[in-house]
């Protein structure tokens, strides 16, 4: 992984076709496939060092599962020390949307697997109540009421502001 | 350059905004600039700062400057928006790209050190100085793997951007150590093939080794191999301004005092504490 031969002096000019690089494609095309490998599970590309880029793919998912943390913290505190883990699965071939959507994304998908820990469930239902987020485009704030049940209890979204009601306090 | 001597700063993050803001002798701050409304006004808390005489540099980190796809135009104008309306003295990017055909990577990649390259960057740079009304400053990148096809080492790649562009140097002095110690390099024989009079200011951050690798994390106190390195920079050519990032898992406000003392120490400015 050395940083090349030094060259020293003025860049010698060099015709592009002569250029041994051993890879085909124009930069576009390259930067391109280096990002699917990257966030989408795509094979590394001929040349580079396979075990330095899945340090770096690793360390990529590490960051977007704090980032995604700090927007869904319930989410995450719900998953504990599973968190890491079931973010990392998850995102390994999804290309982040943003930490609010993957977030959004990934508490969706978990709820229709079974149900989320309470708190996490809570933090959906509210975010599903205050904003339309259609999973595509960006999330955009409700003007209508909205109500959402969860397992626990059910949340009332009214003019921008949120009431909790518990099951057990009825 | 930047006109002034700016000392010893750290990045802004709304998590620390408390503890930056009762920082008797600062003078300036770094701000991401995507995090900054660009229709304005001001944050308060940048305005606050501002108005006792901080500078705020917006930092980008979104423009993906070496995309080999030209500079997205709307990017560029909220960037020198966010600018103008912090009254910066000068604005910065990385020498990177953060999405490729239309995905997002999340991260600052690094880009083959080839002439194609530096040609991709110098025509984004070039775009995003015409709109911008102050000195723009750019930032290599830690990279934890390099491109199978370099044609250039670190230094010419960067002399020659920095040449064609006329940019100042955002010289992240932790970014130098990682990329050294995964390269198997001396950050020393960097350091001396830099032009560091045009070193507008300096990054330094915390990390940590897993596995033999230096992650330059943000999250982790500054290594003493780091703070080595800003005196032995220091030593060479002091930098007008140096600025402690971090970025996540903050330490009690002693120990931040703490790293900013230790740069002061190590790069000879007074200390802002």
């Amino acid at each position: 992984m050395s940083g090349g031969p030094p060259a020293p002096g003025p860049i010698p000019e060099q015709d592009p076709t002569e250029r041994v690089t051993g890879v085909a494609g124009t930069l576009a095309e390259r930067q391109a496939a280096l990002v699917a490998t990257l966030t989408a599970g795509a094979p590394v590309p001929p040349g580079f060092d396979a075990r330095l880029v899945e340090v770096a793919r690793s360390a990529l998912l590490r960051k977007r599962a704090g980032d995604v943390a700090r927007h869904w913290p319930l989410l995450a505190a719900g998953l504990g020390e599973r968190w890491l883990a079931v973010f990392a699965r998850w995102a390994a071939t999804r290309p982040t949307q943003g930490s609010l959507r993957d977030g959004w994304d990934l508490a969706r998908g978990l709820a229709g697997e079974g149900p989320l820990p309470a708190p996490a469930a809570e933090e959906l239902a509210v975010r599903e109540a205050l904003w339309r987020y259609d999973g595509t485009t960006a999330p955009r704030r409700r003007r209508l009421p909205a109500i959402r049940r969860t397992d626990g209890g059910t949340v009332l979204q009214l003019a921008g502001r949120i009431r909790l009601w518990s099951d057990r306090n009825r | 350059m930047i006109p002034d001597s700016y000392g010893v700063g750290i990045g802004w993050r709304p998590e620390i905004a408390g503890f930056v803001a009762e920082l008797p002798g600062l003078r300036f701050v770094e701000v991401v600039a995507e995090s900054v409304p660009a229709t304005g006004p001001a944050p308060p808390a940048l305005a606050a700062l501002r108005d006792r005489g901080v500078a705020v540099v917006p930092h980008g980190v979104r423009l993906s400057l070496g995309g080999a796809e030209p500079v997205e135009p709307e990017r560029v104008s909220r960037f020198a928006r966010v600018a103008e309306l912090l009254d910066a003295p000068l604005a910065s990017e990385h020498i990177a790209f953060v999405r490729a055909g239309g995905v997002e990577a999340g991260h600052l990649l690094p880009l083959p050190r080839t002439r194609e390259a530096v040609d991709a960057v110098v025509a984004n740079v070039t775009r995003v100085q015409a709109e911008l009304t102050v000195p723009l400053a750019l930032e290599p990148i830690a990279a934890l793997f390099d491109w199978p096809d370099d044609e250039l080492d670190e230094a010419h790649f960067l002399n020659e951007i920095l040449d064609r562009t006329g940019a100042l140097l955002l010289l992240d002095i932790a970014n130098v150590y990682a990329n050294a110690h995964n390269r198997g390099d001396d950050p020393l024989d960097l350091l001396d093939r830099l032009p560091l009079d045009r070193v507008g200011y300096v990054h330094v951050a915390g990390g940590a080794a897993h596995d033999g690798i230096y992650h330059d994390t943000h999250t982790d106190p500054v290594p003493d191999v780091v703070l080595e390195l800003v005196a032995e920079l220091s030593a060479r050519h002091r930098p007008p301004a140096l600025l402690l990032e971090r970025d996540g898992d903050y330490p009690p406000a002693a120990a931040l005092r703490g790293e900013l003392d230790a740069i002061a120490a190590a790069s000879g400015h007074p200390r802002v504490t």
